[in-house]
């Protein structure tokens, strides 16, 4: 185990405030406040990132969420019924099902963390820049397809989340 | 002793932004108005609105300030001179700024109030017209220093300074900007004219100034990042390093909040517009052109 008692501390403290954070989103009535504690809750992981010495993921984190999260808040804004929570909507439905699905969920990353073998744990950290360097050549190399289809992915689900999203008229017709 | 330099060359630059932001809008140079206005924000009433969002409004400016601050931190005066020189430093400063709007659709949203919403919405549509365009053409340039690292890259440019290297993603990175640093004619979310002020409109007193002084620093560290990235930082013949770095900001500051205001506010769609079917073409092009250059030159 390489590291100190701080790093540790400092580890679960940012996963005590993500999973706190997480649990605002539920707990407040307003969109934008529950858009936000998300954001916090990621923002959170990617301080996790930079305490487990992994700059460039940590960094990447907390400035993709930024963006995401605040789009996000738009779209709940927009359409909710009640986006300020002035008339005390609750955020919590369907419990028996959300109790299940988080209990599986639960178990399984339980699972995933104790079961498999990990191998041994590495002695000695890459510096920042030469993690940026290794996470290129990695991007560029093996895994270039599974990034690149990912990426077909999303931009093919865009598009026709974009095309569903316009409403159908007829050619000719004024709009 | 590093941060409490760049702590006192941040005050004294953002007094310098408060003062030629005076000339620009008032057309005379005071050097006393700044100080004047911000004693009269804290003598003022701080008021509050009914059923705001008390946290958001609270913290809002207090965030945009925090912003500030730590993309500053990457910011490189001297060799030496920055307070955290991070292997990751442009990607930091993209990460800080991008808490820029985060700050303003808490601060929009914060004061209950319609100006302020629709400013704070406002910029959100702003940032998906110029977030590319911080993005793709700081790709460039670390593409050219091979680093992310803010020293390398100023030390990248010995030979030629990037505004030559790559002409496209100067252009393209200054007018992003001004549109992150929201100065005319790309202040959509505070729009004096016809939003009142926007998300600044309920904010008055010690809150305001909180928020004004936030501003100054962002346009600093928007200059700051310019310098760093395309006029070669503190490189320069005869004058020591750091007062190269200050006169080259100094130079942009007053040149991105001047030349503005010589042009109509543009219209949020126009913008949109802009910058997604002109802007992130050319942005790619910049990409493709750089990779090319250095590939075959060696410089």
């Amino acid at each position: 185990m390489t590291g100190s008692y701080a790093e540790l501390f400092f580890l679960i403290f940012f996963g005590v405030a993500a999973i706190w954070f997480g649990i605002v989103v539920f707990r407040t009535h307003s969109m934008v406040r529950s858009a936000l504690a998300l954001l916090f809750s990621q923002t959170a992981i990617g301080a996790m990132f930079l305490v487990m010495q992994a700059e460039f993921l940590g960094v990447l984190q907390i400035m993709m969420m930024a963006t995401e999260m605040s789009v996000m808040a738009l779209f709940m804004v927009m359409f909710m019924m009640d986006p300020g929570g002035m008339g005390a909507m609750d955020m919590s439905h369907q419990k028996r099902l959300s109790l299940r699905a988080g209990g599986i969920g639960l178990i399984a990353a339980l699972a995933v963390s104790w079961l498999p073998d990990w191998g041994p744990v590495a002695n000695s950290i890459p510096d920042a820049s030469r993690q940026v360097e290794l996470l290129g050549i990695e991007l560029l190399g093996r895994s270039m397809f599974v990034f690149e289809s990912a990426g077909l992915t999303i931009l093919t689900s865009m598009i026709a989340a974009t095309m569903v999203a316009i409403a159908p008229r007829k050619i000719g017709e004024d709009t | 002793m590093n941060v409490a330099i760049i702590i006192l060359t941040l005050s004294i630059g953002a007094y310098f932004i408060a003062i030629i932001e005076g000339w620009a809008m008032h057309g005379r140079i005071s050097i006393s108005r700044p100080a004047l206005s911000a004693l009269a924000l804290f003598g003022r009433e701080s008021l509050l609105a009914r059923t705001p969002d008390r946290l958001f409004f609270e913290s809002g400016p207090i965030l945009l300030l925090v912003v500030g601050i730590l993309s500053m931190a990457v910011i490189p005066l001297a060799p030496g001179l920055i307070i955290t020189d991070l292997a990751t430093g442009a990607l930091f400063l993209n990460a800080a700024l991008a808490y820029v709007l985060v700050a303003l659709i808490m601060a929009g949203w914060g004061p209950n109030g319609g100006y302020a919403m629709i400013g704070g919405w406002r910029f959100l549509g702003q940032f998906i017209a110029y977030a590319m365009l911080i993005v793709m053409p700081i790709t460039a340039v670390a593409m050219r220093a091979e680093s992310l690292s803010t020293t390398i890259i100023v030390t990248s440019q010995s030979e030629l300074w990037n505004i030559f290297y790559q002409p496209i993603g100067f252009v393209l990175f200054v007018l992003a900007a001004m549109a992150l640093a929201w100065l005319p004619p790309l202040d959509l979310p505070n729009a004096p004219s016809d939003l009142a002020g926007g998300f600044e409109a309920e904010y008055t007193g010690a809150r305001l100034a909180v928020l004004r002084l936030a501003r100054m620093v962002i346009i600093l560290a928007m200059a700051g990042a310019i310098v760093t990235f395309y006029l070669g930082g503190w490189l320069g013949p005869w004058l020591p390093a750091w007062l190269w770095s200050v006169i080259k900001m100094l130079v942009v500051t007053t040149l991105m909040l001047t030349t503005g205001r010589l042009v109509p506010r543009v219209r949020e769609s126009d913008l949109l517009a802009a910058g997604w079917k002109l802007g992130i073409p050319l942005a790619l092009a910049n990409i493709f052109l750089v990779g090319v250059i250095a590939l075959v030159v060696d410089i």
